[in-house]
């Protein structure tokens, strides 16, 4: 038998939650990146879980198109990331604050 | 030659084009080629008379069409000319003495660095007087009704560095538009109850017939409005405070303007609308009335003018409304003949004013002046000519033309007008025999050396004498005479109402009357005998001033009128500065403090957005999975 559904929701919530910490306590744009990168993964691994549960494949068709989306989020975060870096030597997101009041 | 009336306005308005774009360039022959123009209009209305006349009596009311001007459903507006013995007679008025005041500005006006213009702006305005007279329906009358509003406007103001000059201008625009707008309203009147401006319809057509056409409120309201606009240009009390004024402006236009024509421009329009005012049970008796008054009122506060124009212009109100008191009277004809004679003497007069300041380095003040005679001889015969035409004196012109209304008043009026008309007209022999005697008798006060004026001056000055001594009696040696037959068609037949004393006792009355102004104001102003200056210092002076401020219209207007005036427009700058400004402003300032307290919330620390982020999101999956 096929492992049950509850493993692969739990392990997606605990991939999910590690991401959140991980986007909310670093300071570095790199890891916040890597960290949103595992929420996406975490929603995904949960959408083709519960598209096999219900065999479906509208889950897993979402699936692809969150990737898709997640790849063209990178390349753009990434060219951010690394403009910034040039510009400031640094990619500590506390210290890019100007157009706060 | 009637077809070709149209060049009468066209060829001064030539002239101000050119003079206006070309005026600079041209140098002083602009002056001569305006003057040109207005000669050949005079030439080409003489000859429009002259085929006039030749036309039999009841014939001679001819239209000229020029061309459609405004055709919508049901109004039409032609541009006609009306050519008959009353426009004809205002034409040759204008033309004729417009060309010596043309010739007289060009000496007068040498060396002003706006020469050119000044005879753009004279040429204009010969142009629309012309317009004005000979239109043949309202709405072209109009037209040339503020045509020479708006040259009055240019030409008093024509100095208009100077600030009297220009505050003089503008309140010669605005008072005489208190006028010409109920003017506007009374010709649409005409419009909604005749359905066309056209004078042939409007009033010979209608004729007799016309008093059972409209009812007796609209024939009164009608000519009550149109009255007003001939009060507001003629400078008739109530709005004839601008007249004073406008002797800002240089003398010619004084001449011109406000006193040979433009200020005649309403006596034009009654004499014109006669028929309405007819139709009126009251609009005549107004008409008379305010002539009256006006020419009491204006010859009481002509005595204590020092200002040689100033007391030229209030004796211009006081003549003007003469010519009202006769219209009033439906002495139409004797109106006219007012006109053309006061044309004349009140023109020369004018230039000869001028001609003293021209030689007493713009010396106006009357005070400073006296012993003229001597350095100015002829400046002086040609004054006294106009005034004894004005004061009534045998047998110059004026003499013929007020006699006739004053004889009128005993004849139709009764005693009491009778007698309030010959006080009028004491009061003009005494204000005029004052500032001859003033002016050119007794000894020289004035501190430069008078010099008599260049020939091209005094030419016109010797010719406007002619006019002045001679018009009234080519014109109207009878009531009858030559211009009130001439103008029968158009005004109807002198009646000749019986009663009154007789001709020749009038006649006596009236120069016994001028006779004794004259020497009353010899024993005042003019013997050296009277210290008249102590006198008005001392027990005169409250009636001096009373008379020099013009019984105080001026300042009970401003009390009424312009200080209220001024308090609202106060008043509604605040409420606009404070109220609709403050609203405006507060909204902002609103918006402004939300937003400052708004902003704290951008901290610019990316992971309490994160945080928030989350926080939201958390709120929205927990408001769903309750409502679930």
């Amino acid at each position: 038998m096929s492992t049950p559904i509850a493993s692969f929701v739990v392990l997606s919530g605990i991939l999910f939650a590690i991401g959140t910490a991980g986007v909310l306590v670093r300071r570095n744009a790199l890891v916040i990146f890597m960290s949103v990168e595992l929420q996406l993964n975490a929603v995904n691994l949960a959408l083709v879980a519960f598209s096999r549960m219900h065999n479906e494949l509208d889950g897993q068709i979402l699936a692809f198109f969150s990737m898709v989306v997640a790849a063209a989020e990178v390349v753009v975060g990434l060219a951010i990331i690394v403009s910034v870096y040039r510009r400031r030597g640094t990619a500590d997101v506390d210290a890019m604050s100007e157009l706060r009041w | 030659m009637i077809d070709l009336v149209w060049l009468v306005p066209a060829l001064p308005l030539a002239g101000a084009v050119v003079t206006l774009f070309a005026g600079k360039r041209l140098g002083k022959t602009a002056g001569w080629l305006a003057s040109a123009l207005v000669a050949c209009a005079f030439v080409v209305a003489t000859g429009v008379l002259l085929d006039l006349v030749a036309l039999p009596a009841e014939d001679r009311t001819r239209v000229v069409h020029l061309f459609d001007w405004i055709r919508v459903r049901i109004f039409a507006a032609n541009v006609d000319l009306l050519v008959d013995p009353l426009s004809v007679t205002m034409i040759l008025v204008v033309t004729g003495v417009g060309t010596l005041i043309h010739v007289y500005a060009i000496g007068y006006m040498e060396g002003d660095p706006r020469f050119g213009r000044f005879f753009a702006y004279l040429n204009l305005f010969v142009s629309f007087m012309l317009l004005l007279v000979l239109a043949d329906n309202y709405l072209l009358l109009y037209v040339g009704w503020e045509g020479v509003g708006l040259c009055s406007y240019l030409l008093i103001g024509f100095w208009f560095e100077r600030p009297a000059a220009a505050s003089a201008a503008k309140k010669a625009f605005v008072t005489t538009r208190i006028g010409d707008t109920a003017m506007l309203v009374g010709i649409a009147l005409i419009f909604v109850r005749f359905g066309t401006l056209d004078f042939g319809s409007v009033l010979h057509g209608a004729g007799p017939v016309l008093a059972p056409v409209i009812p007796e409120g609209t024939a009164t309201a009608i000519s009550l409005l149109l009255l007003a606009g001939a009060i507001g240009k003629s400078a008739q009390v109530p709005l004839h405070v601008w007249l004073p004024d406008a002797m800002e402006g240089p003398t010619p236009v004084s001449a011109l303007i406000h006193a040979a024509t433009m200020v005649t421009a309403g006596v034009y329009l009654v004499v014109r609308s006669h028929v309405l005012f007819e139709a009126s049970e009251v609009a005549l008796v107004v008409v008379l009335i305010v002539g009256l008054v006006t020419a009491l009122y204006a010859g009481i506060s002509a005595i204590g003018q020092d200002d040689i124009k100033r007391v030229l212009a209030y004796s211009t109100i006081s003549q003007v409304g003469f010519m009202f008191f006769a219209a009033g009277m439906k002495a139409y004809a004797a109106a006219i003949f007012l006109l053309v004679t006061h044309a004349f003497y009140k023109a020369l007069m004018f230039l000869s004013a001028g001609a003293v300041m021209h030689g007493l380095a713009d010396e106006a003040d009357l005070k400073r002046m006296g012993g003229l005679r001597r350095a100015m001889p002829v400046t002086a015969t040609a004054f006294s000519i106009g005034a004894l035409a004005l004061a009534g004196v045998p047998p110059f012109a004026g003499f013929f033309s007020k006699d006739q209304i004053v004889a009128e008043a005993s004849r139709s009026q009764g005693v009491g007008v009778w007698a309030l008309a010959l006080v009028a007209a004491f009061l003009s022999a005494l204000y005029i025999a004052r500032l001859v005697f003033l002016a050119f008798a007794g000894e020289r006060r004035s501190a430069t050396e008078p010099h008599e004026s260049p020939p091209v001056m005094i030419v016109p000055l010797g010719l406007l004498a002619v006019g002045a001594a001679l018009s009234g009696a080519a014109l109207g040696l009878t009531v009858d005479g030559g211009l009130a037959r001439f103008l029968e068609p158009v005004v109807g037949a002198v009646l000749g109402a019986p009663g009154g004393l007789s001709e020749a006792a009038l006649a006596i009355v009236s120069v016994v009357l001028a006779l004794s102004a004259v020497a009353f104001a010899w024993i005042v102003w003019g013997s050296g005998k009277v210290d008249w200056l102590a006198l008005r210092a001392g027990p005169w002076n409250s009636l001096q001033r009373f008379m020099n401020r013009g019984m105080y219209v001026d300042d009970a207007y401003a009390a009424v009128v312009e200080k209220p005036g001024k308090a609202a427009g106060r008043g509604l700058r605040t409420f606009d500065e404070r109220v609709l400004d403050g609203a405006v402003n507060g909204l902002g300032a609103l918006v402004r403090s939300l937003a400052a307290a708004g902003r704290r919330i951008q901290t610019g620390v990316v992971r309490s957005y994160a945080a928030a982020f989350l926080l939201g999101a958390v709120a929205i999956l927990v408001y769903v999975g309750v409502r679930l």
